[in-house]
């Protein structure tokens, strides 16, 4: 079969160039734009994905992770007699002021749990040891507060809360949607440094269940003898963390805003090659009509040729996107390209390609096929 | 055996207020291994007649024929399947594609057709060679004379082997030694195979290779 389609299409290859590099502007924009929310929403519960529990219990109405409101850490008992449960841990986060060489000062976020290996936590310990942090006032900082605290290393000292702790450890990837630092401690020694507020407290309790357990009923059950928390799963407190960035902070709609605008380009710019294409291909078009062709024959070649545009645009658009993650992290962002992301542009680029090619279509269907006998 | 008829055939178009009578009562018949030149001066109808021939208007009235196959104005939808199927065209302007070598302009009206794979690669290089275009069956239009581009029109015109050929001044675009063996190699592979052939032409050269001049003016056949 003679591919007319393709071969209209790459015989100007000018035009060519310029649809495909359309669709590829749109592709890459997206990408990079989506790729970058979801890095940055990744950052907003990337600790909630690596604690290795089932259930988080919170305080009546906490909107996210970060935005805690304590509640009596004498509550995880009752927890802890329910037999689903197979361990249940407190868990506090806190805002606290380091002290830097500088003489400035810059927060920092603690996650403090009494046993760290228990949960898996944190996940990627490049120096040093976290059961070490028991054993005296020691803390590990993940090595992105460099970019905040300015260069440290293991056995430096930093002041927390006003009281000299030692940098025992490093950790990597454990970052915040506020692109706070994140530090790790000991959950006693959490306490101590802010009696005032922590002492008899706690942020969250961690719950881990029995293998088999029913997890929507442990959840209710947990829930009925704590009527001042709420309990969620592991999957819907990740969603409400990142939900409350997306709808409050107005990222959501910005993202929304790109998204759509770089569909209109796409479209825009398919959809005015390809018909310009067919305006000067019409006589072809007509062609085609009087040896004896059809309408669906016709569309045929339109939906190829925004097909092709569309599949070579993504390829030539996807393929900076990725390589582009290098250099995204060296600005210590993230750039999540999913293959789900991958499809799911790949599919949308298709999609809004061939609807572009309608209206070429519109202008093909009813033309005249008499022209061909026109001079 | 006849394979075009058509009897008091009238065609009218609107143009703004006005209703213009373009054809006023044509009849034409055209047999099998038959060549007809349809002469007139511009204006005179001739190109619409053709079209309604050929399938791709309707008259407003009069009865056509084609192959056998009674053409409906009432559903013009049907008239693909019989152009597709009974009528292969060559035109003034060769209307070749640009983008397809001379051997793929052929193969591409077999596809439409419904002939594909590898039937229609060998019918379109036969097509190629009767045609005398073996050796430039893999250029392009841009890289072909004009007489060999209506080689290929021709070439594309006959290798489904419609029963009715219809030309449109083949030979406007062409000098005069190219556009006798033109007219020449049309007839012979038109009368080769038993199909009617229609040439609608100013060129007096055209004469010389029909069995019958028809003229018309003013939307009727003259006498």
């Amino acid at each position: 079969m003679v591919d007319l389609a393709y071969k209209m299409l790459v015989h100007d290859k000018f035009r060519f160039f310029i649809t495909v590099a359309g669709v590829a502007f749109a592709v890459t924009l997206i990408m990079v734009q989506v790729g970058l929310f979801i890095g940055i929403l990744d950052n907003a519960t990337v600790t909630i994905e690596h604690l290795d529990a089932d259930l988080w219990v919170t305080s009546r109405n906490t909107p996210n992770l970060d935005f805690v409101h304590d509640f009596p850490e004498t509550r995880i008992d009752r927890i802890r007699e329910l037999p689903d449960v197979d361990k249940a841990d407190n868990l506090i986060l806190a805002f606290m002021n380091v002290a830097l060489p500088s003489g400035a000062t810059e927060t920092a976020v603690i996650y403090a749990l009494e046993d760290f290996e228990r949960w898996g936590f944190p996940w990627n310990v490049v120096e040093g040891r976290v059961r070490d942090l028991r054993r005296g006032p020691y803390v590990f900082f993940d090595e992105s507060a460099a970019k905040r605290f300015g260069p440290f290393s293991v056995g430096d000292y930093r002041e927390v809360q006003g009281q000299r702790l030692q940098i025992i450890g490093k950790t990597r990837e454990a970052k915040s949607f506020t692109t706070t630092p994140l530090g790790f401690m000991d959950y006693d020694r959490v306490q101590r440094l802010a009696p005032d507020i922590l002492r008899g407290k706690t942020s969250y309790v961690l719950v881990k269940l029995r293998p088999g357990a029913d997890v929507a009923r442990a959840k209710a059950r947990i829930a009925s003898i704590l009527p001042y928390n709420d309990v969620y799963t592991k999957a819907d407190w990740a969603a409400r963390s990142r939900s409350y960035w997306v709808v409050n902070t107005g990222i959501g709609f910005n993202m929304f805003l790109t998204v759509f605008l770089g569909c209109l380009v796409g479209v825009v710019v398919v959809a005015q090659t390809l018909y310009t294409s067919t305006m000067e291909h019409i006589k072809e078009f007509g062609t085609v009509k009087a040896i004896g062709g059809s309408n669906a024959d016709i569309y045929a070649i339109l939906a190829r040729q925004a097909t092709v545009s569309a599949v070579v645009g993504f390829i030539l658009g996807a393929v900076p996107s990725v390589l582009l993650r290098p250099l995204v992290a060296k600005a210590d962002l993230k750039l999540i390209i999913r293959p789900e992301l991958a499809g799911v542009v790949f599919v949308g680029t298709v999609v809004l390609c061939l609807a572009s090619s309608m209206i070429s279509f519109r202008k093909v269907a009813s033309i005249d096929p008499g022209l061909v006998f026109r001079g | 055996m006849s394979v075009l008829f058509a009897t008091d055939v009238h065609k009218s178009f609107r143009e703004g207020k006005e209703t213009v009578e373009v054809l006023r009562g044509v009849s034409i018949e055209i047999d099998a291994g038959e060549v007809v030149a349809l002469e007139g001066p511009s204006g005179s109808g001739k190109t619409t007649f053709l079209s309604i021939l050929g399938c791709i208007l309707t008259p407003t009235s009069g009865r056509v024929v084609v192959d056998g196959q009674e053409v409906d104005a009432k559903k013009p939808s049907l008239l693909p399947q019989i152009r597709k199927k009974s009528i292969g065209f060559v035109f003034q302007q060769f209307n070749l594609f640009p983008a397809l070598t001379a051997v793929e302009n052929v193969e591409y009206a077999l596809n439409i057709k419904g002939t594909r794979g590898k039937d229609a690669k060998t019918q379109a290089e036969e097509a190629i060679v009767a045609v005398g275009l073996g050796d430039r069956r893999k250029y392009l239009p841009r890289d072909l004379s004009g007489g060999q581009k209506q080689r290929v029109a021709i070439a594309r015109a006959l290798v489904a082997r419609p029963v009715v050929l219809l030309a449109d001044e083949p030979t406007a675009n062409l000098d005069s030694q190219g556009g006798m063996q033109i007219l020449e190699l049309f007839r012979a592979l038109a009368k080769k195979d038993g199909r009617g052939l229609l040439i609608v032409t100013h060129d007096p050269k055209v004469r010389s290779v029909s069995d019958r001049v028809i003229r018309i003016a003013d939307g009727l056949i003259a006498a």
